[in-house]
């Protein structure tokens, strides 16, 4: 470990005041923070402090996303492969995988960081450990087929629109990463719907081979006529349950695994960075709302109605949403009862847009940017009745 | 006169203990505790009061460097009502008077002679005290220089002498890591004991003795004295929570209270007539090889205090809990207030890739560290663990807050001037326990904040 300090100690005076490279000390500092713990003295009265930090709490969040990246990564190369008619052998998946993938990680992170350091230096703070998040979740919540270019500019958007002209991180009412995908979606719809883009395929002359043609389980299930079972179109498709929940099927990068996102939701709100509340409630919400649209459902109303339920939970990028996104302890709510009401509400809102708006197939990003809406609201209304129990005291 | 209902003692309150259970809260499981031997310490050379240490009042000299003063001298009053005084610890001679800056009075050390010796007051005696006026024996309270014992809920300043508080809680248990323990400076003083709660009912209506309710040694000791037991995790002892637990009106927000060993000296002052010096004091910590008690005396020396246990270098030294104590230095004294002195490593080299490790040996009260599923005490230093970001609403405070307050919404309403809607948030209520900045990830100071404000704005009312 000594060499590495001996490195940042001889570059230390290129980053600080006077040096070169000043203009880069906040993320001199990022980086360095990242190898050595700095060992900070703490002032009275509070002598003793938790030993969690901000940086462990945004890790465990990398931690979790672990599962979707790494399975995103083999998907991404899988779909590529099965489109071109090309081999499904692991390790050329895999590496077709990674070319795909890490340009538009680094894209998101080089970009992003850009701003990051830029703001963090104007405003003499240090670089917010929660954009490690943002920078992750971000891509992968676009489709593998995304230009470069735009993952710039939606990361810029993101990060500058979502976040920074607030104040920074703690300050943004929405999610980040969201309203960065957000802007895309609406900016450039050709890049981020529609039937091409969730499987990348290089050969200008490739053939087609799959049976269907890369729609995703969403949009295929928008096509089913009145009457037809979505479920069964579905299946015809491949779009089995088990295929739905595993997510080797296209979709964005990284939200196409329904369980591996469940894994990542269960660690997460096992050490209590992710809300619970929040992401039982949401599963509620698909849930109850699905319920009673199945009720609702006549044999010549819009066969989405009728569609089992349980099939919103591992379709399109609801787990990924409610797991990653919707718990994003900023834009969310801060007290108990509103997270509940916050989270089933993203559910019903996404099932709601999913069966009755045509033009969106997904919902949940539209869902949560909503309810990011009314976090401040539904904490004003709760704060307000909790304080009308207090015994007065002034 | 209809009797206000706050001063109406019910049959339930004379006769049962009256539970309080509480769910919130947090205990830390740092090593450290001190053991239950008693040890006598050796008298010191010097001994000194710290007049900087106690809260707010404004100190006006009495004494003067080369000043002979005996034990019970006066040696300093609150300017705010000069009656509350001060007195000296220990007979001898002024040796030093240590001024900081704005000349606000740190030290005033005396060097003690061999043989002290004793102002004789003029009091009432044991018998009397339950015959005697309210407002004589409050005389005499003062005059002993035992009044700034009392102190005054929400803000925690001395008592106002004039008033007649809705309750008044002597605190026994103490949840903080580390204070001395009930049934270790009560052993053989329960006589002395009951006289001092003879004067507290003196003064007030209710008088609320309060004990953990695991401690059945400390309840058979004292049967039937007991009014109060609590349950639950720190700061649950606190007298400030317990009054939460327990309040129906705003009237009873003002209640006082005063420490277990506390009580006995007000006993001792009037069963002896002199200024009771004697302290039953703790040293624990994680940087303390052996804790004990100590029977020592007021404004003990910290080196003498510590003596030849041995501690890990480099350490900071905390008068008081560890959670809401203040800075201490080898080299200074006991405070007025505080009968411990807590001893925890301070920060040495950056730890390598902190953020990424385990954890097993790490204290935390979130569930990100494997040290979660131990149940054993760990080491606790005086690190911050990371650096101060903004808050990002994880609302780690609000669950461990005892008092229900919503630490990190109220400090937003502070942050924007909002006073009255952070005195709706509760404020007053807080009890300075300082568990929202241990839990806070982000490392803000959130009770120095609110405590802070709930300062000034006492100081304008």
């Amino acid at each position: 470990m000594k060499w590495i300090k001996q490195i940042f100690d001889a570059q230390r005076p290129l980053f600080s005041d006077g040096g070169k490279l000043a203009l880069l000390h906040p993320l001199f500092d990022a980086v360095e923070t990242v190898f050595f713990a700095p060992a900070i003295p703490t002032t009275a009265p509070t002598h003793v402090r938790d030993n969690l930090d901000l940086k462990r709490f945004m890790s465990l969040v990398l931690v979790a996303l672990m599962p979707p990246f790494i399975f995103g990564i083999y998907n991404t190369g899988y779909q590529s492969h099965a489109a071109m008619g090309l081999t499904l052998d692991f390790i050329p998946v895999v590496t077709t995988g990674l070319t795909i993938v890490l340009p538009v990680l680094m894209v998101s992170y080089a970009v992003g960081l850009f701003w990051e350091t830029l703001f963090a230096r104007i405003r003499k703070h240090q670089i917010s450990e929660g954009f490690l998040v943002t920078g992750l979740l971000f891509p992968l919540s676009l489709p593998p087929t995304i230009p470069l270019w735009q993952v710039a500019v939606g990361i810029s958007f993101g990060v500058v629109i979502g976040k920074e002209i607030f104040g920074g991180t703690g300050r943004n009412f929405l999610n980040p990463a969201l309203t960065g995908r957000a802007f895309l979606f609406f900016a450039y719809p050709a890049s981020m719907s529609g039937d091409a883009v969730w499987r990348v395929v290089t050969k200008a002359d490739a053939q087609l081979v799959d049976a269907v043609s890369g729609a995703t389980p969403l949009a295929l299930a928008g096509l089913a006529q009145a009457g037809d079972s979505v479920t069964t179109l579905l299946n015809k498709a491949g779009y089995t349950f088990e295929t739905l929940a595993l997510g080797n099927h296209a979709g964005c990068i990284g939200e196409t695994s329904a369980l591996l996102c469940l894994i990542g939701a269960v660690g997460l709100m096992l050490v209590g960075v992710a809300s619970y509340r929040i992401i039982i409630g949401g599963v509620m919400g698909v849930l109850a709302s699905g319920t009673l649209l199945n009720m609702l459902a006549t044999p010549t109303s819009s066969a989405l109605l009728g569609i089992n339920p349980v099939y919103h939970l591992v379709m399109g990028g609801f787990a990924f949403g409610i797991a990653y996104m919707a718990t994003d302890p900023v834009s969310a709510p801060g007290m108990n009862r509103s997270k509940w009401i916050y989270g089933f509400l993203i559910g019903v809102l996404t099932v709601l847009i999913r069966v009755f708006n045509p033009a969106y197939p997904e919902g949940v990003m539209l869902a949560i940017l909503f309810m990011n809406l009314f976090s401040p609201l539904l904490d004003f209304f709760e704060i307000r009745f909790r304080l009308r129990k207090r015994v007065v005291n002034v | 006169m209809i009797t206000p209902a706050y001063l109406v003692i019910t049959q339930a309150e004379q006769t049962k203990m009256i539970a309080i259970n509480n769910k919130k809260g947090f205990d830390l499981k740092i090593s450290g505790k001190p053991s239950g031997a008693l040890e006598p310490l050796l008298e010191p050379s010097h001994v000194a009061v710290l007049p900087a240490k106690i809260p707010f009042i404004k100190p006006r000299l009495k004494v003067q460097v080369g000043t002979r003063v005996k034990v019970g001298t006066p040696l300093f009053e609150d300017k705010r009502n000069p009656d509350i005084r001060f007195l000296a610890p220990g007979g001898g001679e002024v040796a030093h008077i240590d001024f900081g800056p704005r000349r606000i009075i740190r030290e005033i050390v005396i060097r003690l002679d061999a043989d002290e010796e004793h102002e004789t007051f003029d009091r009432l005696g044991p018998s009397e005290i339950a015959s005697a006026d309210r407002e004589d024996l409050v005389k005499a309270l003062m005059a002993g220089g035992l009044w700034p014992f009392f102190r005054a809920l929400p803000f925690r300043d001395i008592a106002d002498p004039g008033r007649t508080p809705p309750a008044l809680f002597v605190c026994l248990d103490t949840l903080e890591p580390f204070h001395p323990r009930a049934e270790i400076f009560l052993k053989g003083q329960i006589e002395l004991f009951r006289l001092g709660l003879e004067i507290l009912k003196r003064l007030s209506p209710h008088v609320y003795v309060t004990a953990a309710q695991a401690n059945e040694p400390l309840k058979a000791q004292l049967n039937g004295e007991i009014s109060h037991t609590f349950k639950g995790a720190y700061p649950a002892h606190d007298p400030g929570v317990l009054l939460y637990r327990i309040k129906k009106a705003p009237e009873e927000n003002a209640a006082w209270f005063i420490h277990g060993q506390d009580v006995l000296h007000l006993a001792r002052f009037f069963t002896l007539g002199q200024y009771p010096i004697e302290r039953i004091v703790t040293l624990g910590g994680s940087a303390v090889s052996t804790g004990k008690h100590l029977r020592t005396r007021a404004g003990v020396p910290l080196a003498h205090l510590v003596g030849e246990v041995e501690i890990n270098d480099p350490a900071r030294f905390i008068l008081g809990g560890i959670f809401t104590g203040c800075l201490g230095h080898p080299d200074s004294y006991m405070g007025f207030y505080e009968n411990a002195l807590n001893v925890i490593p301070a920060p040495q080299d950056p730890e390598a890739f902190a953020f990424a490790r385990p954890g097993t040996g790490k204290l935390s009260y979130s569930k990100t560290f494997l040290s979660s599923l131990r149940q054993t005490t760990l080491n606790g230093d005086c690190n911050m663990h990371g650096e101060k970001r903004a808050c990002v609403n994880c609302g780690y405070c609000a669950e461990v807050c005892p008092v229900d307050m919503l630490p990190q919404f109220t400090l937003k309403c502070l942050l924007a001037d909002e006073i009255e809607e952070a005195l709706a948030h509760g404020l007053l209520d807080c009890v300075q326990c300082g568990l929202c900045t241990y839990v806070c990830p982000s490392k803000i100071e959130l009770a120095e904040t609110l405590v802070k404000f709930k300062a000034s704005y006492y100081k304008e009312r």
